[in-house]
């Protein structure tokens, strides 16, 4: 169990410690303070998360593009009239593009791959039993919410998995037709009611198979993982505490 | 520990009704009964789940371990009992089979090495003990069945309560299931209560069959064998299901072949037949005529998905006017195809012709004009608020003039009995209702074809009789009917040919006691087949499969 290794750390530790630096983070107009939080969580990452050689692909590859997709599309976007004055970079048809608006577009591109890349320090080294855990011990969540809560979780694919069937079901009703909005909308409307039916009956069942099984008999239940708050973690959230305080101070 | 008089209410009527039985420590019971009876509800009373979770009205007293079910909540109730519910898939909570297993001991707060002795115990028992680490979602539905049995196991109990637990299985699954059931039950620790309509390999395992009748009420109650031989007829009668080998022996029985005791499983069928120095020729089997021209043709049909051949180069002609079963183990392949033939995945250009159409490239509206295609699951195709607006959808979009929509709306509502509810919700017919429906939306477009994906999964056998019965009426007048099905009995009752999947390949494909003699692996023969094919006296009654083969001029059981 390395020092360095970040997923042998409190989940609570990852996520209390990250917290006022995405706060901070957003309201932030530089290039060099996101630039700087992004860097260092990008670092904490590679370093403490052992990722996998797909997410640093991922990570290395998709970061940069984001960011160049952001910047350009938050460029287009920002009002010329705030812009005048600074050199015009490109105009296709109607769209131009100042170096001021680019800027601004970097900068708020760099504000949200820095919260990302700070959201993805806990979630790249923190499975959802774990933090599930670390709540009902630590911060006294009722385990009836937190298991329930993990219980949902496996609804997902289910759910995607359903909306699926229902896709193809109404397609072959012969309802495909129509590529509009509205008709769009009237659509998934339609798979609304027999999603919704299924997921209430499934989240019934589920529910009377838990009760069976003595969910909710007493007030705690044993926990097989202890999913302690050590010294170290104390440790983790102070060191991040005292980087937001040197970045922002 | 035992139970006693009970009854809760649906709207108006109490099923089950003043129901006294106990049930004592190492004795497996089934609960028989017609559908409705109650025998599902009579189940969840056992731990308080009615009335205290599921709304009813309950009268009289429900004791498991001499405590009164309506004095104590859902969770303290289970120390003594443990249920295992009909849809694996709605049991699971946690990540692994390990946690899932644990999850139980867990909640009565046990020490943790207590808590994992009991999981390695359970997890050993139905054999999962080496997937412990696996997600649970990789199990197969027979696996998952059978972790859930694991998960009763571990919060020893001394009642075991099982409702409907192979319902949803195929053919291989229910072989799982009953395995670890029989281990149980040999093992003698518990008390069982099992629901079960499949009764061909649930009475091997049962003591004793408690019966109630359509309201509800107890009218039998005694040793399971005894039981079912000497009132057979009552059975039928209340319309519940015997083993197709009771119903094969009954049919022989009344063809002047004695029948005594009355065989109730193949291998016992087996025997009394071939105790019989001679046997009347069986039924002879009325000729089809040759199927027409092909209707559906598939060629060289490979389908990958997520990197994974689901099917190998699949070839199949279909002529007009054959009723196809196609069966397989789960994951073999059996939904993609029929998906593919249809269009509802487009299937590579050129491999699916439907009428000299490429589903590939046609529109799915001029497709479905065609061939008609039945989900699984009813719900999922409903799109309408009414059900003469949900049948007269399919004709509104293809532009037919209002007076022959009503017109054909109407025909449809009268022949699939749905006429009284034609103003209510789709989503508020029962089970049989949407069932009807479903197929009804695809037939009143009058298709060539009509595709049915596993129609009868966690049916009865009373609708999944009533449904084919159904498919059999719209096949005598002309339409091609494609069914996915596991109920091999049902297959080889109704079925001119089936085509038998394995790993996405045609394992077999011929008439029914073809493909059954050919013994493939992960292909359960249907039980009056399983007899048959062991006979050594009687070698011209091997190839016989279904109950009306059987020598019988009057219908079964005269009653």
């Amino acid at each position: 169990m390395s020092l360095l290794d970040l997923r042998t750390y409190n989940p609570l530790s990852k996520l209390f410690g990250t917290l006022p630096l995405m706060v901070l983070v957003i309201g932030t107009r530089d290039l060099r303070t996101p630039a700087v939080v992004g860097g260092a969580a990008l670092l904490l990452i590679l370093t403490g998360a052992r990722p996998t050689g797909r997410t640093v692909a991922w990570l290395l590859l998709g970061v940069p593009a984001a960011l160049a997709v952001m910047t350009v599309s938050f460029g287009v976007w920002t009002d010329p009239a705030r812009v005048s004055g600074t050199r015009l970079l490109v105009s296709v048809g109607g769209f131009e593009l100042w170096s001021r608006a680019l800027e601004t577009g970097l900068a708020t591109g760099l504000r949200l791959v820095a919260v990302m890349l700070l959201a993805l320090v806990g979630g790249l080294t923190t499975t959802g039993p774990d933090l599930v855990r670390s709540m009902i011990r630590q911060l006294r969540v009722p385990y009836r919410i937190g298991y329930s809560a993990l219980a949902a979780f496996r609804f997902v694919p289910r759910f995607r998995h359903e909306l699926d069937v229902i896709r193809s079901a109404h397609r072959v009703r012969g309802l495909a037709g129509g590529g509009g909005p509205i008709s769009g909308l009237r659509r998934y409307g339609g798979y609304a009611v027999p999603l919704l039916a299924g997921g209430i009956r499934h989240a019934e069942r589920v529910s009377l198979a838990m009760e069976s099984r003595a969910f909710g008999a007493h007030p705690t239940r044993t926990e097989r993982y202890v999913v302690p708050f050590r010294v170290r973690d104390a440790i983790l959230v102070s060191a991040l505490w005292c980087f937001t305080l040197g970045v922002f101070a | 520990m035992h139970r006693d008089e009970d009854e809760p209410s649906a709207v108006g009527r109490a099923t089950p009704s003043g129901v006294t039985f106990p049930v004592r420590a190492g004795e497996a019971v089934l609960l028989l009964g017609p559908s409705g009876c109650g025998k599902s509800t009579l189940a969840l009373t056992t731990n308080g789940l009615v009335p205290h979770v599921v709304g009813a009205e309950l009268t009289g007293t429900v004791e498991v371990g001499g405590r009164d079910t309506r004095a104590h909540r859902v969770p303290e109730l289970a120390r003594d009992v443990a249920m295992v519910f009909q849809d694996p898939d709605a049991q699971v909570v946690t990540a692994t089979v390990l946690d899932e297993v644990c999850f139980g001991p867990e909640n009565l707060r046990l020490p943790a090495a207590e808590v994992l002795a009991r999981a390695e115990e359970a997890l050993r028992r139905v054999g999962l003990w080496d997937r412990r680490d696996d997600d649970p979602d990789g199990l197969s539905g027979g696996g998952r069945q059978r972790l859930a049995i694991a998960c009763a196991l571990a919060m020893r109990a001394p009642l075991l309560v099982l409702d409907e637990p192979t319902a949803n299985l195929d053919p291989a699954g229910v072989e799982e299931v009953y395995a670890v059931l029989r281990e149980i039950v040999a093992a003698g620790d518990r008390g069982i209560l099992l629901v079960e309509h499949s009764l061909d390999t649930a009475i091997e395992l049962v003591d004793r069959v408690v019966v109630l009748d359509r309201s509800g009420r107890v009218v039998l109650d005694g040793p399971a064998r005894e039981t079912l031989g000497r009132h057979c007829d009552l059975l039928l009668e209340l319309g519940v299901w015997l083993p197709v080998s009771a119903l094969a022996a009954l049919r022989l029985r009344a063809a002047g072949v004695p029948m005594e005791p009355l065989p109730l499983t193949p291998a016992e069928l087996a025997v009394a037949l071939d105790a019989r120095p001679e046997l009347p020729a069986p039924a002879v089997r009325a000729l089809r005529p040759p199927p027409g021209d092909p209707v559906l043709v598939v060629d060289r049909l490979t389908v990958e998905r997520g990197g994974r051949t689901v099917l190998h180069d699949v070839s199949l002609r279909v002529g007009r006017g054959e009723l196809i079963a196609v069966v397989g183990a789960n994951g073999a392949g059996k939904t993609t195809l029929v998906q593919a033939a249809a269009g509802v995945v487009r299937p590579p250009r050129g491999t699916v012709t439907v009428m000299g159409l490429d589903p590939a490239r046609a529109g799915a509206r001029e497709l479905a004009s065609r061939i008609g295609f039945v989900f699984q699951n009813p719900e999922h195709q409903f799109v309408a608020g009414r059900v003469d607006d949900e049948l007269a959808l399919g004709l509104r979009l293809r532009g037919v003039p209002e007076d022959e929509v009503a017109a054909r709306v109407e025909e449809v509502l009268a022949r699939f009995g749905l006429g009284e509810s034609r103003g209510l919700h789709p989503f508020l017919l029962s089970g049989g209702q949407k069932r009807r429906l479903s197929v009804g939306t695809a037939v009143i477009v009058r298709p060539e074809v009509l595709v049915l994906d596993e129609p009868t999964f966690g049916q009865d056998r009373e609708r999944a009789t009533e449904l084919l019965d159904l498919l059999t009426g719209l096949h005598a007048e002309g339409t091609t009917v494609i069914v996915v099905s596991h109920d091999m009995q049902l297959v080889a009752e109704h079925a001119t040919r089936v085509v038998a999947l394995a790993d996405g390949r045609i394992a077999a494909d011929g008439p029914p006691a073809e493909v059954f003699a050919a013994d493939l692996p992960g292909l359960r023969p249907p039980p009056v087949a399983r007899a048959t094919r062991a006979l050594a006296r009687h070698p011209g009654w091997r190839a016989v499969t279904r109950l009306a083969d059987l020598p019988a001029a009057a219908p079964v059981c005269a009653s």
